[in-house]
């Protein structure tokens, strides 16, 4: 069952367009959200929850059209935007002692539980944490209240590999139970090859593909051959970085099977991104 | 509706609100336009406004489970309470300062039920005025502050302006004029006779009337105009 649907969501700003991005988030779940900076996840999310007014599309949560039961549906929603930005000045228990009112299913266990894990003291200001701490702090409120979904803009920048590993090791142990998901943005893409079960694929505000995270890496090949043969393959290359020896490439998975004399191996999330983002398709090593 | 509350009096409350709060103390200046200390109220719910800003208050409130109408609501209900203090303060200074002072002001308003209902009338133009010009755009709250301040002055100009004047030609021994005479023994004057008594009353209550009526509208409109708004 979805636990998210997406449907149509359109946004225009001056220079930028979200262009119809449609998706969905299944229950039990991770579903990776990436794209380059600008590319229009934070906007995605934003349309997504009425903090930004979407020109056109509709949301659905558990089946209820999110904007017409805004309130009913966040309850059931943690959201992490970034890094703590508010009340920079104030303790995080007192911003803690103002949060949990608005839940009922406020966990204060868990909370104090998660406070520790992340060596958080509540008598520190905002301003006093660290950016990853920060972070942490953000989860730590998006956690306490049992979100079926939680939706997490970029929670991993900023933190240390030890504590990323910690974090996603906690998503993994949410979803567990099956009825849990979580959207998670980002652009550190090793993070996602970790955890994530679902990808959707977001470039210029354009949703290119939504689908399983297997699916999603078995669509490529990366190929590797000789100079001279760089000039026949060029048409089917998505993306291709040539050197002194010859060029490294992605391919779709059905181009790769039938070319005759290149090295294939399976492809990574990375470097999907990377040769898919490339603006002409093709870096040589001089440039 | 109280948890958000909690919110705006324990995270977003400016510390001047009770500086200002204490300002009613003012009404017990002899001869001083009293409606300006109503004034300096309105600098505090503009510096909580403001605070509110600076601390990425609708980013906070976007994440809570409530909607955008109300996170309206409860700021400008915020604001609602700290005027009703204010004004629940103002009577209580007005009732004890009339037992020791003289009543009469020839500064401007007497400490009288009219004037009471022209401090009400005021903050409901502030209400009307600023509110709706900060949700427009939920971040620009100094000029949304100067257009309300501009209102309420005008107000006050026209209100105290005519007391003043009610009280300087009367003085000077012209009592022919009769609108000036109406206010002198009607309006402006306590305590007050049986007859001013009705007046003052029927103002109190047609300013209590659109105080509702204006502070309805301000935070309907301010809902429809932040709808648009979009959060960053």
């Amino acid at each position: 069952m979805n636990i998210l649907e997406v449907r149509n969501l359109t946004k225009k700003y001056p220079g930028f367009t979200l262009d119809g991005a449609t998706f969905d988030v299944e229950e039990g779940c991770v579903m990776g959200f990436i794209g380059r900076n600008g590319a229009g996840k934070t906007t995605t999310i934003k349309c997504m929850l009425n903090l930004a007014h979407a020109d056109g599309g509709q949301v659905f949560f558990e089946g209820k059209d999110l904007l017409a039961n805004e309130a009913a549906c966040k309850k059931e929603i943690g959201l992490v935007l970034g890094m703590v930005s508010y009340y920079q000045r104030k303790k995080l228990k007192t911003i803690t002692e103002v949060t949990k009112q608005f839940y009922d299913e406020w966990d204060e266990p868990l909370y104090q539980s998660l406070m520790k894990r992340f060596a958080l003291d509540p008598d520190k200001k905002v301003t006093e944490l660290s950016q990853g701490m920060r972070v942490k702090y953000a989860l730590a409120l998006a956690l306490s209240h049992h979100a079926k979904l939680l939706i997490l803009d970029e929670p991993t920048s900023g933190l240390d590999p030890v504590s990323r590993d910690e974090l996603l090791y906690i998503f993994r142990s949410i979803i567990e139970d099956g009825k849990h998901s979580i959207l998670f943005s980002t652009h550190i893409i090793s993070d996602l090859e970790k955890c994530a079960d679902y990808i959707t694929y977001i470039k210029e505000g354009k949703i290119l593909c939504s689908t399983d995270a297997e699916s999603f890496k078995d669509a490529y090949r990366l190929v590797s051959g000789e100079s001279e043969d760089l000039e026949r393959f060029r048409e089917q290359l998505v993306g291709y970085r040539s050197h002194a020896f010859g060029f490294t490439g992605l391919m779709k998975k059905e181009d790769a099977e039938r070319t005759a004399g290149l090295k294939i191996a399976p492809a990574d999330m990375e470097s999907i991104m990377i040769y898919t983002e490339k603006e002409d398709g093709h870096e040589s090593a001089a440039e | 509706m109280k948890a958000l509350l909690n919110k705006e009096f324990k995270l977003c409350l400016h510390p001047t609100v009770f500086i200002y709060l204490g300002l009613v103390l003012m009404l017990l200046i002899p001869s001083y336009p009293y409606l300006v200390a109503c004034f300096f109220l309105c600098n505090a719910i503009f510096f909580t406004f403001q605070t509110s800003r600076e601390n990425s208050d609708a980013m906070y409130t976007a994440m809570l489970p409530v909607s955008k109408a109300q996170a309206v609501k409860a700021k400008c209900l915020f604001a609602v309470i700290v005027q009703i203090i204010d004004l629940a303060l103002m009577a209580g200074v007005m009732a004890l300062g009339n037992l020791f002072l003289n009543p009469l002001n020839p500064g401007g308003t007497d400490r009288s039920i009219s004037f009471f209902a022209f401090a009400i009338i005021l903050y409901a133009i502030f209400n009307l005025i600023f509110f709706t010009s900060f949700y427009k755009t939920g971040y620009k709250a100094g000029s949304s502050f100067l257009k309300g301040a501009i209102g309420v002055w005008i107000w006050i100009m026209v209100v105290e302006g005519l007391m003043i004047a009610s009280h300087a030609v009367l003085e000077s021994g012209n009592t022919e004029i009769p609108f000036f005479r109406f206010l002198h023994e009607y309006v402006d004057i306590w305590p007050a006779t049986n007859g001013a008594w009705m007046v003052q009353m029927i103002l109190l209550v047609a300013g209590i009337a659109i105080y509702v009526l204006f502070t309805v509208l301000a935070v309907r409109i301010s809902i429809r105009r932040f709808e648009k708004v979009d959060i960053t």
